[in-house]
């Protein structure tokens, strides 16, 4: 096999660790909003999303340094506007990833902590789990890595 | 070098096609996360993150597979359409998601079953399944990506 064919598949290896990583955490964290949950069961699905963060964290660095080295190989331009737009986009994806990663560890050790103390339901968590700008932040994220899938098909420009 | 000589039609298809796929890997990962979690803990902590992980496979990880699916036979059409010859990579592919679909179906039947009692053996089963299709899911995408042979 040639250079080109190891890299695309380690760049969509990345793809795969990445989104695959979203999918879970996003589902998860559905799972935990979409119905009134005991601290308990919130803390237990918030420790299975943190099993998910791995997996995004060696996507991000699959796909980008992987993805730099295929437009090296292939011989695009490091200026092309879709690899521009979709290295903003990762950027900016990794950083709201990160604000949001902060805010849903915060939630966690809440909803241990709640957990630990007899298991009461509370309005704090659940404003938390349900905040509207945290959930904008966190799909936003996810959106964006999926935009970024998309150029990677399309290549507008190319 | 396929990406580069791709025709513009192709783009929709692929990109249903890889969507279904990592969508399919994501809720594989999440249901043997679950069904992992719950063969240890107290019994009615087992039995809600199994009926959480039966519910998460029929659906989002059937919806994502159906999509995988569709978006593979649709890209397969244009690409060897008629009664053109299909490359290793190709097949290697189609391996995957026919029996796959099977063990999905069965992930799913077992999953069910598991999740209506605590005591439940066959709960065991639902996240080896799982992982053995995270499995074959990584030798599709290195067969579909690096396409090996050609």
């Amino acid at each position: 096999m040639s250079l080109y064919q190891w890299l695309l598949f380690f760049h969509v290896t990345g793809a795969f660790f990445l989104i695959g990583g979203i999918v879970i955490a996003g589902i998860l964290n559905i799972a935990a909003i979409a119905k009134d949950r005991r601290p308990s069961q919130v803390a237990t699905l918030y420790r299975l999303i943190r099993l998910g963060v791995p997996l995004i964290g060696l996507g991000l660095l699959l796909t980008l340094a992987l993805g730099l080295w295929l437009v090296h190989e292939v011989g695009y331009g490091y200026g092309e506007a879709w690899i521009v737009i979709a290295i903003v986009l990762w950027v900016l994806a990794g950083a709201l990833g990160s604000i949001d990663g902060k805010y849903q560890r915060q939630t966690g050790e809440l909803a241990e902590r709640l957990a630990a103390q007899g298991d009461p339901s509370s309005p704090e968590l659940l404003a938390r789990l349900r905040d509207p700008r945290a959930l904008a932040i966190s799909y936003g994220s996810g959106l964006m890595a999926f935009a970024v899938l998309g150029l990677m098909i399309w290549k507008p420009g190319a | 070098m396929l990406a580069l000589v791709r025709p513009d039609s192709w783009n929709l298809p692929l990109f249903l096609h890889v969507l279904g796929a990592t969508l399919t890997f994501g809720a594989t990962a999440t249901v043997a996360l679950l069904g992992f979690a719950g063969l240890r803990g107290d019994p009615e902590r087992a039995v809600w993150l199994r009926r959480l992980g039966f519910r998460i496979g029929l659906f989002v990880l059937v919806p994502a597979f159906i999509l995988m699916r569709a978006g593979a036979q649709w890209i397969a059409d244009k690409e060897f359409p008629g009664n053109a010859k299909t490359p290793g990579w190709l097949d290697v592919g189609f391996i995957v998601t026919e029996p796959g679909a099977v063990l999905v179906l069965a992930m799913l039947i077992l999953a069910w079953f598991g999740s209506r009692r605590a005591g439940s053996r066959v709960a065991a089963a639902v996240p080896w399944l799982a992982a053995v299709y995270l499995v074959a899911l990584g030798i599709a995408w290195f067969a579909m990506s690096a396409k090996p042979g050609s």
